[in-house]
Protein backbone atom coordinates (compact mmCIF):
# COMPACT_ATOMS: atom_id res chain seq x y z
CA UNK A 1 0.00 0.00 0.00
CA UNK A 2 2.82 2.31 0.93
CA UNK A 3 4.54 1.41 -2.33
CA UNK A 4 1.48 2.39 -4.33
CA UNK A 5 1.25 5.75 -2.56
CA UNK A 6 4.89 6.40 -3.18
CA UNK A 7 4.49 5.52 -6.86
CA UNK A 8 1.56 7.93 -7.13
CA UNK A 9 3.57 10.76 -5.58
CA UNK A 10 6.38 10.20 -8.07
CA UNK A 11 3.98 9.97 -11.00
CA UNK A 12 2.12 13.13 -10.00
CA UNK A 13 5.39 15.01 -9.92
CA UNK A 14 6.25 13.69 -13.38
CA UNK A 15 2.84 14.56 -14.79
CA UNK A 16 3.16 18.11 -13.49
CA UNK A 17 6.50 18.60 -15.22
CA UNK A 18 5.11 16.91 -18.27
CA UNK A 19 2.13 19.29 -18.35
CA UNK A 20 4.34 22.35 -18.04
CA UNK A 21 6.43 21.05 -20.93
CA UNK A 22 3.40 20.38 -23.11
CA UNK A 23 2.08 23.89 -22.50
CA UNK A 24 5.05 25.15 -24.50
CA UNK A 25 3.90 23.21 -27.53
CA UNK A 26 0.33 24.40 -27.85
CA UNK A 27 0.70 24.40 -31.63
CA UNK A 28 0.82 20.63 -31.38
CA UNK A 29 -2.68 20.67 -29.95
CA UNK A 30 -4.13 22.30 -33.06
CA UNK A 31 -2.13 20.01 -35.33
CA UNK A 32 -3.19 16.84 -33.56
CA UNK A 33 -6.81 18.02 -33.47
CA UNK A 34 -6.81 18.68 -37.23
CA UNK A 35 -5.21 15.32 -37.86
CA UNK A 36 -7.81 13.50 -35.75
CA UNK A 37 -10.71 15.30 -37.44
CA UNK A 38 -9.23 14.45 -40.86
CA UNK A 39 -8.81 10.75 -40.07
CA UNK A 40 -12.29 10.58 -38.52
CA UNK A 41 -13.67 12.05 -41.74
CA UNK A 42 -11.76 9.45 -43.81
CA UNK A 43 -13.06 6.66 -41.58
CA UNK A 44 -16.65 7.89 -41.91
CA UNK A 45 -16.28 8.17 -45.70
CA UNK A 46 -15.00 4.59 -45.74
CA UNK A 47 -18.04 3.41 -43.82
CA UNK A 48 -20.26 5.48 -46.12
CA UNK A 49 -18.63 3.79 -49.12
CA UNK A 50 -19.38 0.35 -47.71
CA UNK A 51 -22.95 1.35 -46.95
CA UNK A 52 -23.37 2.58 -50.50
CA UNK A 53 -23.33 -1.10 -51.41
CA UNK A 54 -25.04 -2.72 -48.42
CA UNK A 55 -27.57 -1.95 -45.71
CA UNK A 56 -25.77 -3.66 -42.84
CA UNK A 57 -22.33 -4.87 -41.75
CA UNK A 58 -22.52 -8.01 -39.63
CA UNK A 59 -25.98 -6.99 -38.49
CA UNK A 60 -25.00 -3.38 -37.68
CA UNK A 61 -26.61 -0.42 -39.43
CA UNK A 62 -24.74 2.68 -40.63
CA UNK A 63 -25.13 4.76 -37.47
CA UNK A 64 -24.40 1.73 -35.28
CA UNK A 65 -21.05 1.34 -37.06
CA UNK A 66 -20.40 5.07 -36.55
CA UNK A 67 -21.07 4.62 -32.82
CA UNK A 68 -18.38 1.92 -32.89
CA UNK A 69 -16.06 4.21 -34.83
CA UNK A 70 -16.42 6.80 -32.06
CA UNK A 71 -15.52 4.19 -29.46
CA UNK A 72 -12.51 3.20 -31.61
CA UNK A 73 -11.34 6.81 -31.74
CA UNK A 74 -11.77 7.27 -28.00
CA UNK A 75 -9.79 4.11 -27.35
CA UNK A 76 -6.94 5.05 -29.68
CA UNK A 77 -6.98 8.42 -27.90
CA UNK A 78 -6.19 6.60 -24.65
CA UNK A 79 -3.44 4.67 -26.44
CA UNK A 80 -1.86 7.85 -27.84
CA UNK A 81 -2.19 9.77 -24.56
CA UNK A 82 -0.82 7.15 -22.19
CA UNK A 83 0.45 3.93 -23.74
CA UNK A 84 2.55 4.95 -26.73
CA UNK A 85 4.53 7.66 -24.89
CA UNK A 86 4.80 5.44 -21.78
CA UNK A 87 5.20 1.73 -22.23
CA UNK A 88 5.71 2.21 -25.96
CA UNK A 89 9.07 3.69 -25.09
CA UNK A 90 10.20 0.53 -23.30
CA UNK A 91 12.13 -1.12 -26.18
CA UNK A 92 14.29 2.01 -26.50
CA UNK A 93 14.94 1.97 -22.73
CA UNK A 94 15.90 -1.70 -22.84
CA UNK A 95 18.24 -1.15 -25.76
CA UNK A 96 19.93 1.91 -24.30
CA UNK A 97 20.02 0.67 -20.72
CA UNK A 98 17.91 3.64 -19.53
CA UNK A 99 15.68 1.12 -17.77
CA UNK A 100 18.35 1.00 -15.04
CA UNK A 101 17.20 4.42 -13.92
CA UNK A 102 13.66 3.12 -13.53
CA UNK A 103 14.61 -0.05 -11.68
CA UNK A 104 16.59 1.75 -8.99
CA UNK A 105 13.58 3.90 -8.13
CA UNK A 106 11.50 2.73 -5.15
CA UNK A 107 8.39 2.33 -7.30
CA UNK A 108 6.66 -0.50 -9.14
CA UNK A 109 8.56 -0.66 -12.43
CA UNK A 110 5.63 -1.74 -14.62
CA UNK A 111 3.33 0.90 -13.16
CA UNK A 112 5.92 3.60 -13.50
CA UNK A 113 6.97 2.68 -17.05
CA UNK A 114 3.33 2.52 -18.13
CA UNK A 115 2.15 5.86 -16.81
CA UNK A 116 5.27 8.00 -16.70
CA UNK A 117 4.30 10.33 -19.53
CA UNK A 118 1.06 11.75 -20.87
CA UNK A 119 0.57 13.29 -24.30
CA UNK A 120 -2.25 15.34 -22.88
CA UNK A 121 -3.26 16.94 -26.19
CA UNK A 122 -4.34 13.56 -27.51
CA UNK A 123 -7.05 13.44 -24.83
CA UNK A 124 -8.98 15.49 -27.38
CA UNK A 125 -9.28 12.26 -29.41
CA UNK A 126 -11.15 10.66 -26.51
CA UNK A 127 -13.55 13.60 -26.30
CA UNK A 128 -14.07 13.70 -30.09
CA UNK A 129 -14.64 9.95 -30.21
CA UNK A 130 -17.19 9.90 -27.42
CA UNK A 131 -18.85 12.95 -28.97
CA UNK A 132 -19.17 11.15 -32.28
CA UNK A 133 -20.62 8.09 -30.54
CA UNK A 134 -23.19 10.26 -28.75
CA UNK A 135 -24.16 11.99 -32.01
CA UNK A 136 -24.45 8.72 -33.91
CA UNK A 137 -26.45 7.22 -31.08
CA UNK A 138 -28.91 10.10 -31.31
CA UNK A 139 -29.21 9.45 -35.07
CA UNK A 140 -30.18 5.83 -34.47
CA UNK A 141 -33.13 7.08 -32.44
CA UNK A 142 -32.47 4.51 -29.73
CA UNK A 143 -33.21 5.51 -26.15
CA UNK A 144 -30.19 5.24 -23.90
CA UNK A 145 -30.99 3.97 -20.43
CA UNK A 146 -29.01 3.60 -17.25
CA UNK A 147 -28.06 0.02 -18.13
CA UNK A 148 -26.53 1.13 -21.43
CA UNK A 149 -24.44 3.82 -19.76
CA UNK A 150 -23.29 1.62 -16.88
CA UNK A 151 -22.46 -1.35 -19.10
CA UNK A 152 -20.63 0.97 -21.51
CA UNK A 153 -18.48 2.40 -18.73
CA UNK A 154 -17.65 -1.09 -17.47
CA UNK A 155 -16.92 -2.57 -20.91
CA UNK A 156 -14.90 0.50 -22.00
CA UNK A 157 -12.76 0.03 -18.89
CA UNK A 158 -12.35 -3.61 -19.94
CA UNK A 159 -11.37 -2.42 -23.43
CA UNK A 160 -8.64 -0.20 -21.96
CA UNK A 161 -7.43 -3.14 -19.84
CA UNK A 162 -7.27 -5.42 -22.90
CA UNK A 163 -5.45 -2.84 -25.02
CA UNK A 164 -3.06 -2.14 -22.18
CA UNK A 165 -2.38 -5.87 -21.83
CA UNK A 166 -1.66 -6.17 -25.54
CA UNK A 167 0.89 -3.35 -25.22
CA UNK A 168 2.52 -4.87 -22.14
CA UNK A 169 2.75 -8.21 -23.95
CA UNK A 170 4.23 -6.76 -27.14
CA UNK A 171 6.64 -4.49 -25.30
CA UNK A 172 7.79 -7.32 -23.00
CA UNK A 173 9.08 -9.08 -26.11
CA UNK A 174 11.66 -6.28 -26.25
CA UNK A 175 13.55 -8.11 -23.52
CA UNK A 176 14.01 -11.06 -25.89
CA UNK A 177 14.28 -9.27 -29.23
CA UNK A 178 16.36 -6.25 -28.41
CA UNK A 179 16.99 -5.39 -32.07
CA UNK A 180 13.31 -5.12 -33.00
CA UNK A 181 12.53 -1.41 -32.92
CA UNK A 182 9.03 -1.35 -34.30
CA UNK A 183 7.13 -3.77 -32.08
CA UNK A 184 4.43 -1.10 -31.61
CA UNK A 185 3.71 -1.36 -35.34
CA UNK A 186 2.23 -4.81 -34.71
CA UNK A 187 -0.33 -3.15 -32.46
CA UNK A 188 -1.14 -0.56 -35.13
CA UNK A 189 -1.62 -3.36 -37.65
CA UNK A 190 -3.91 -5.41 -35.43
CA UNK A 191 -6.03 -2.64 -33.93
CA UNK A 192 -7.11 -1.42 -37.37
CA UNK A 193 -9.34 -4.48 -37.54
CA UNK A 194 -11.26 -3.11 -34.54
CA UNK A 195 -12.79 -0.34 -36.68
CA UNK A 196 -15.65 -2.64 -37.63
CA UNK A 197 -17.93 -4.92 -35.62
CA UNK A 198 -16.35 -8.32 -35.25
CA UNK A 199 -19.50 -9.92 -36.68
CA UNK A 200 -18.63 -8.37 -40.07
CA UNK A 201 -15.62 -10.67 -40.43
CA UNK A 202 -15.55 -14.22 -41.80
CA UNK A 203 -15.71 -17.00 -39.19
CA UNK A 204 -11.98 -17.77 -38.97
CA UNK A 205 -11.00 -14.12 -38.42
CA UNK A 206 -13.83 -13.73 -35.90
CA UNK A 207 -12.38 -16.63 -33.90
CA UNK A 208 -8.95 -15.00 -33.94
CA UNK A 209 -10.32 -11.62 -32.81
CA UNK A 210 -12.37 -13.09 -29.95
CA UNK A 211 -9.93 -15.63 -28.54
CA UNK A 212 -6.38 -15.19 -29.83
CA UNK A 213 -5.87 -11.45 -30.41
CA UNK A 214 -8.79 -10.28 -28.26
CA UNK A 215 -9.63 -7.05 -30.10
CA UNK A 216 -13.32 -8.02 -30.29
CA UNK A 217 -13.49 -6.95 -26.64
CA UNK A 218 -12.03 -3.52 -27.36
CA UNK A 219 -14.62 -1.84 -29.58
CA UNK A 220 -17.39 -4.26 -30.53
CA UNK A 221 -18.41 -4.95 -26.93
CA UNK A 222 -18.53 -1.33 -25.63
CA UNK A 223 -20.32 -0.23 -28.82
CA UNK A 224 -22.76 -3.12 -28.34
CA UNK A 225 -23.40 -1.80 -24.86
CA UNK A 226 -24.25 1.66 -26.23
CA UNK A 227 -26.48 0.36 -29.02
CA UNK A 228 -28.36 -1.90 -26.62
CA UNK A 229 -27.30 -5.22 -28.14
CA UNK A 230 -25.16 -6.38 -25.22
CA UNK A 231 -26.24 -9.50 -23.38
CA UNK A 232 -25.68 -9.09 -19.58
CA UNK A 233 -23.83 -12.42 -19.49
CA UNK A 234 -21.46 -11.14 -22.18
CA UNK A 235 -20.77 -8.08 -20.04
CA UNK A 236 -19.78 -10.42 -17.22
CA UNK A 237 -17.50 -12.33 -19.58
CA UNK A 238 -15.93 -9.07 -20.67
CA UNK A 239 -14.96 -8.33 -17.09
CA UNK A 240 -13.44 -11.82 -16.80
CA UNK A 241 -11.49 -11.28 -20.03
CA UNK A 242 -10.22 -7.88 -18.85
CA UNK A 243 -9.00 -9.22 -15.51
CA UNK A 244 -7.46 -12.32 -17.13
CA UNK A 245 -5.65 -10.18 -19.72
CA UNK A 246 -4.23 -7.89 -17.04
CA UNK A 247 -3.10 -10.88 -14.96
CA UNK A 248 -1.49 -12.69 -17.88
CA UNK A 249 0.38 -9.60 -19.06
CA UNK A 250 1.60 -8.88 -15.53
CA UNK A 251 2.95 -12.44 -15.35
CA UNK A 252 4.70 -12.06 -18.70
CA UNK A 253 6.19 -8.73 -17.60
CA UNK A 254 7.73 -10.35 -14.50
CA UNK A 255 9.22 -13.21 -16.52
CA UNK A 256 10.52 -10.77 -19.11
CA UNK A 257 12.03 -8.37 -16.58
CA UNK A 258 14.15 -11.21 -15.17
CA UNK A 259 15.92 -11.35 -18.53
CA UNK A 260 17.02 -7.74 -18.29
CA UNK A 261 20.74 -7.54 -17.76
CA UNK A 262 21.19 -3.84 -18.52
CA UNK A 263 22.96 -2.57 -21.59
CA UNK A 264 25.37 -0.67 -19.40
CA UNK A 265 27.17 2.42 -20.47
CA UNK B 1 44.39 7.31 -68.55
CA UNK B 2 40.94 8.08 -69.77
CA UNK B 3 38.55 9.49 -67.24
CA UNK B 4 35.95 7.05 -66.09
CA UNK B 5 32.62 7.74 -67.60
CA UNK B 6 29.97 9.13 -65.29
CA UNK B 7 27.75 6.17 -66.03
CA UNK B 8 30.41 3.70 -64.89
CA UNK B 9 30.98 5.66 -61.69
CA UNK B 10 27.29 5.83 -60.96
CA UNK B 11 26.97 2.09 -61.61
CA UNK B 12 29.74 1.30 -59.12
CA UNK B 13 28.24 3.67 -56.58
CA UNK B 14 24.85 1.99 -56.95
CA UNK B 15 26.37 -1.48 -56.59
CA UNK B 16 27.91 -0.37 -53.31
CA UNK B 17 24.77 1.45 -52.05
CA UNK B 18 22.61 -1.56 -52.89
CA UNK B 19 24.99 -3.99 -51.22
CA UNK B 20 25.04 -1.96 -48.01
CA UNK B 21 21.25 -1.45 -48.08
CA UNK B 22 20.74 -5.22 -48.45
CA UNK B 23 23.06 -5.93 -45.55
CA UNK B 24 21.32 -3.39 -43.30
CA UNK B 25 17.92 -4.91 -44.19
CA UNK B 26 19.25 -8.37 -43.45
CA UNK B 27 20.34 -7.16 -40.04
CA UNK B 28 16.88 -5.74 -39.36
CA UNK B 29 14.91 -8.62 -40.89
CA UNK B 30 12.62 -8.97 -37.86
CA UNK B 31 11.62 -5.29 -38.05
CA UNK B 32 11.05 -5.67 -41.78
CA UNK B 33 8.80 -8.67 -41.20
CA UNK B 34 6.71 -6.49 -38.86
CA UNK B 35 6.45 -3.69 -41.45
CA UNK B 36 5.37 -6.31 -43.96
CA UNK B 37 2.57 -7.51 -41.65
CA UNK B 38 1.51 -3.90 -41.11
CA UNK B 39 1.43 -3.31 -44.86
CA UNK B 40 -0.87 -6.19 -45.66
CA UNK B 41 -3.41 -5.73 -42.86
CA UNK B 42 -5.18 -2.86 -44.61
CA UNK B 43 -5.95 -4.85 -47.80
CA UNK B 44 -6.89 -7.88 -45.66
CA UNK B 45 -9.38 -5.86 -43.61
CA UNK B 46 -10.89 -4.20 -46.69
CA UNK B 47 -11.14 -7.60 -48.37
CA UNK B 48 -12.82 -9.15 -45.32
CA UNK B 49 -15.46 -6.39 -45.23
CA UNK B 50 -16.18 -6.61 -48.99
CA UNK B 51 -16.30 -10.41 -48.66
CA UNK B 52 -19.03 -9.99 -46.07
CA UNK B 53 -20.91 -7.41 -48.20
CA UNK B 54 -20.68 -9.65 -51.30
CA UNK B 55 -22.31 -12.55 -49.41
CA UNK B 56 -25.60 -11.79 -51.14
CA UNK B 57 -24.09 -11.68 -54.64
CA UNK B 58 -21.82 -9.56 -56.82
CA UNK B 59 -21.30 -5.90 -55.89
CA UNK B 60 -21.25 -3.85 -59.11
CA UNK B 61 -19.63 -6.74 -60.96
CA UNK B 62 -17.24 -7.73 -58.18
CA UNK B 63 -17.89 -11.19 -56.76
CA UNK B 64 -16.17 -12.50 -53.63
CA UNK B 65 -13.55 -14.08 -55.89
CA UNK B 66 -13.13 -10.82 -57.78
CA UNK B 67 -12.47 -8.98 -54.52
CA UNK B 68 -9.94 -11.66 -53.53
CA UNK B 69 -7.95 -11.12 -56.74
CA UNK B 70 -8.22 -7.35 -56.47
CA UNK B 71 -6.89 -7.17 -52.92
CA UNK B 72 -4.10 -9.65 -53.57
CA UNK B 73 -3.12 -7.23 -56.33
CA UNK B 74 -3.39 -4.25 -53.96
CA UNK B 75 -1.18 -5.95 -51.36
CA UNK B 76 1.48 -6.74 -53.97
CA UNK B 77 1.49 -3.41 -55.80
CA UNK B 78 1.32 -1.42 -52.57
CA UNK B 79 4.32 -3.26 -51.16
CA UNK B 80 6.27 -2.65 -54.37
CA UNK B 81 5.42 1.07 -54.47
CA UNK B 82 5.39 2.14 -50.78
CA UNK B 83 6.99 5.44 -49.89
CA UNK B 84 8.41 6.21 -46.48
CA UNK B 85 11.27 8.55 -47.32
CA UNK B 86 9.47 11.66 -46.10
CA UNK B 87 9.79 10.43 -42.51
CA UNK B 88 13.52 9.79 -42.93
CA UNK B 89 14.09 13.22 -44.44
CA UNK B 90 12.08 14.82 -41.67
CA UNK B 91 14.28 13.13 -39.07
CA UNK B 92 17.52 13.86 -40.94
CA UNK B 93 16.74 17.56 -41.15
CA UNK B 94 15.48 17.82 -37.57
CA UNK B 95 18.35 15.92 -36.00
CA UNK B 96 21.13 17.19 -38.25
CA UNK B 97 21.76 13.86 -39.98
CA UNK B 98 21.26 15.67 -43.28
CA UNK B 99 24.55 17.50 -42.81
CA UNK B 100 26.93 14.62 -43.47
CA UNK B 101 24.73 13.44 -46.33
CA UNK B 102 25.16 16.81 -48.01
CA UNK B 103 28.93 16.53 -47.89
CA UNK B 104 28.97 13.30 -49.90
CA UNK B 105 29.87 13.38 -53.59
CA UNK B 106 26.53 11.75 -54.39
CA UNK B 107 23.08 13.25 -53.79
CA UNK B 108 21.15 11.66 -50.87
CA UNK B 109 18.36 10.63 -53.22
CA UNK B 110 20.57 7.86 -54.67
CA UNK B 111 20.94 6.33 -51.23
CA UNK B 112 17.16 6.47 -50.87
CA UNK B 113 16.63 4.84 -54.28
CA UNK B 114 19.00 2.01 -53.36
CA UNK B 115 17.22 1.56 -50.00
CA UNK B 116 13.89 1.39 -51.78
CA UNK B 117 15.06 -1.25 -54.24
CA UNK B 118 16.75 -3.33 -51.53
CA UNK B 119 13.61 -3.27 -49.38
CA UNK B 120 10.83 -3.56 -51.93
CA UNK B 121 12.39 -6.25 -54.11
CA UNK B 122 12.54 -9.01 -51.47
CA UNK B 123 9.37 -8.03 -49.59
CA UNK B 124 7.26 -7.77 -52.75
CA UNK B 125 8.70 -11.13 -53.82
CA UNK B 126 7.43 -12.62 -50.56
CA UNK B 127 3.89 -11.37 -51.24
CA UNK B 128 4.13 -12.65 -54.81
CA UNK B 129 5.23 -16.06 -53.51
CA UNK B 130 2.28 -16.13 -51.10
CA UNK B 131 -0.03 -15.25 -54.00
CA UNK B 132 1.40 -18.06 -56.15
CA UNK B 133 1.09 -20.63 -53.34
CA UNK B 134 -2.42 -19.39 -52.48
CA UNK B 135 -3.53 -19.78 -56.09
CA UNK B 136 -2.55 -23.46 -56.04
CA UNK B 137 -5.02 -24.16 -53.24
CA UNK B 138 -7.56 -21.41 -53.94
CA UNK B 139 -8.48 -21.26 -57.64
CA UNK B 140 -10.43 -18.03 -57.10
CA UNK B 141 -7.28 -15.94 -56.72
CA UNK B 142 -5.68 -17.27 -59.93
CA UNK B 143 -5.20 -14.61 -62.55
CA UNK B 144 -5.28 -15.53 -66.24
CA UNK B 145 -1.99 -16.80 -67.69
CA UNK B 146 -1.09 -13.96 -70.03
CA UNK B 147 2.66 -13.19 -69.96
CA UNK B 148 2.19 -10.13 -72.17
CA UNK B 149 -0.28 -8.62 -69.68
CA UNK B 150 2.04 -9.44 -66.78
CA UNK B 151 4.92 -7.69 -68.51
CA UNK B 152 2.74 -4.60 -69.04
CA UNK B 153 1.76 -4.84 -65.37
CA UNK B 154 5.40 -4.94 -64.25
CA UNK B 155 6.17 -1.81 -66.29
CA UNK B 156 3.19 -0.06 -64.70
CA UNK B 157 4.32 -1.12 -61.22
CA UNK B 158 7.79 0.29 -61.90
CA UNK B 159 6.37 3.61 -63.05
CA UNK B 160 3.99 3.68 -60.08
CA UNK B 161 6.87 3.08 -57.67
CA UNK B 162 8.82 5.94 -59.30
CA UNK B 163 5.88 8.37 -59.03
CA UNK B 164 5.21 7.53 -55.40
CA UNK B 165 8.90 7.77 -54.62
CA UNK B 166 9.41 11.23 -56.09
CA UNK B 167 6.05 12.36 -54.69
CA UNK B 168 7.02 11.26 -51.17
CA UNK B 169 10.58 12.51 -51.47
CA UNK B 170 9.63 15.95 -52.80
CA UNK B 171 6.92 16.39 -50.16
CA UNK B 172 9.35 15.23 -47.49
CA UNK B 173 11.91 17.82 -48.59
CA UNK B 174 9.46 20.54 -47.63
CA UNK B 175 10.88 19.80 -44.17
CA UNK B 176 13.58 22.30 -45.18
CA UNK B 177 10.94 24.96 -44.59
CA UNK B 178 8.34 23.46 -42.23
CA UNK B 179 8.24 20.98 -39.36
CA UNK B 180 4.95 19.58 -40.63
CA UNK B 181 5.99 18.14 -43.98
CA UNK B 182 4.99 14.63 -42.90
CA UNK B 183 1.47 15.92 -42.23
CA UNK B 184 1.21 16.69 -45.96
CA UNK B 185 2.29 13.12 -46.71
CA UNK B 186 -0.39 11.83 -44.34
CA UNK B 187 -2.98 14.03 -46.03
CA UNK B 188 -2.16 12.45 -49.39
CA UNK B 189 -2.15 9.02 -47.75
CA UNK B 190 -5.70 9.60 -46.48
CA UNK B 191 -6.94 10.78 -49.87
CA UNK B 192 -5.26 7.81 -51.57
CA UNK B 193 -7.43 5.44 -49.53
CA UNK B 194 -10.18 6.29 -51.97
CA UNK B 195 -8.62 7.81 -55.08
CA UNK B 196 -5.89 5.16 -55.42
CA UNK B 197 -8.33 2.31 -54.93
CA UNK B 198 -6.82 1.13 -51.69
CA UNK B 199 -10.07 0.31 -49.90
CA UNK B 200 -12.22 -0.44 -52.94
CA UNK B 201 -11.88 -0.80 -56.71
CA UNK B 202 -12.40 2.64 -58.27
CA UNK B 203 -15.50 1.45 -60.10
CA UNK B 204 -17.30 1.15 -56.74
CA UNK B 205 -16.74 4.84 -55.97
CA UNK B 206 -19.23 7.54 -56.95
CA UNK B 207 -18.59 8.41 -60.66
CA UNK B 208 -17.93 12.07 -59.89
CA UNK B 209 -15.13 11.14 -57.49
CA UNK B 210 -13.56 8.87 -60.11
CA UNK B 211 -13.84 11.68 -62.65
CA UNK B 212 -11.84 14.02 -60.39
CA UNK B 213 -9.37 11.27 -59.51
CA UNK B 214 -8.24 10.71 -63.09
CA UNK B 215 -6.78 14.22 -63.23
CA UNK B 216 -4.60 13.50 -60.17
CA UNK B 217 -1.75 11.00 -59.72
CA UNK B 218 -3.60 8.77 -57.25
CA UNK B 219 -5.19 6.20 -59.61
CA UNK B 220 -1.95 5.72 -61.56
CA UNK B 221 0.13 4.69 -58.55
CA UNK B 222 -2.02 1.74 -57.45
CA UNK B 223 -5.36 1.19 -59.14
CA UNK B 224 -3.99 1.13 -62.71
CA UNK B 225 -1.26 -1.53 -62.17
CA UNK B 226 -3.60 -3.64 -60.02
CA UNK B 227 -6.32 -3.56 -62.66
CA UNK B 228 -3.84 -4.61 -65.34
CA UNK B 229 -2.99 -7.67 -63.24
CA UNK B 230 -6.60 -8.57 -62.45
CA UNK B 231 -7.67 -8.11 -66.06
CA UNK B 232 -9.96 -5.11 -65.55
CA UNK B 233 -7.87 -3.08 -68.01
CA UNK B 234 -8.67 -4.48 -71.46
CA UNK B 235 -8.84 -1.96 -74.29
CA UNK B 236 -5.77 -0.26 -75.73
CA UNK B 237 -7.37 3.10 -74.91
CA UNK B 238 -7.38 2.17 -71.22
CA UNK B 239 -3.73 1.16 -71.42
CA UNK B 240 -2.81 4.32 -73.29
CA UNK B 241 -4.63 6.57 -70.84
CA UNK B 242 -3.06 4.77 -67.87
CA UNK B 243 0.51 4.89 -69.12
CA UNK B 244 0.11 8.50 -70.30
CA UNK B 245 -1.15 9.46 -66.84
CA UNK B 246 1.80 7.69 -65.26
CA UNK B 247 4.37 9.38 -67.49
CA UNK B 248 2.89 12.85 -67.05
CA UNK B 249 2.78 12.54 -63.26
CA UNK B 250 6.24 11.02 -63.10
CA UNK B 251 7.57 14.03 -65.01
CA UNK B 252 5.70 16.45 -62.75
CA UNK B 253 6.91 14.91 -59.49
CA UNK B 254 10.45 14.52 -60.81
CA UNK B 255 10.52 18.23 -61.70
CA UNK B 256 9.00 19.17 -58.36
CA UNK B 257 11.68 17.10 -56.62
CA UNK B 258 14.45 18.90 -58.54
CA UNK B 259 12.89 22.26 -57.75
CA UNK B 260 12.45 21.60 -54.04
CA UNK B 261 15.87 19.98 -53.74
CA UNK B 262 17.84 22.86 -55.32
CA UNK B 263 15.88 25.55 -53.49
CA UNK B 264 15.71 23.69 -50.20
CA UNK B 265 19.42 22.96 -50.09
CA UNK B 266 20.16 26.68 -50.43
CA UNK B 267 17.57 27.54 -47.80
CA UNK B 268 19.03 24.93 -45.45
CA UNK B 269 22.54 26.27 -45.96
CA UNK B 270 21.29 29.68 -44.89
CA UNK B 271 19.93 28.50 -41.55
CA UNK B 272 21.84 25.32 -40.75
CA UNK B 273 24.58 25.53 -38.15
Amino acid sequence: MKRIRRTMVVLLAFWKLNWLEELQYRGNFVASLLSTVFWLAMAMLTVALYFGHTTQLGGWGYWDVVVLLGVFNALTGVVETVLRPGIGHLPTDVRSGALDLVLVRPVDAQFYVSFRRLDVWRLADVVLGLGLSAYALAQTGRSVGVWQIVSFIVTFAVAIAVVYSIWVTLMSFAFWFVAVENMATLFDAVIDAARYPVSAYPGALRFVFVYLIPIAWTTTIPASALTGRLDPSLAMWAVVVGVAALGASRLLWRVALKRYTSAGG
Amino acid sequence: MAARSRVATLRDQYAELLRSAFLVDLQYRASIAIWLVWGITEPIISFAIWWSIAAGGAVDGYTRDGFARYFFGVALVNQATLSWDAWNIDRWIREGEMNHRLTRPIAPIHEAIADNIAYKGPTAAIILAVWVVASIFWPAVRIPFEPGRWALGIVAIGLAAAIRFFNGYATGLLAFWTTRATALVELQFGISLFLSGRIAPLSLLPPRVVHVAQYLWFPYVLSFPVEILTGAVTTWQQYARGYAGQLVWLAIWLLLYLLVWTRGRRHYGAVGG
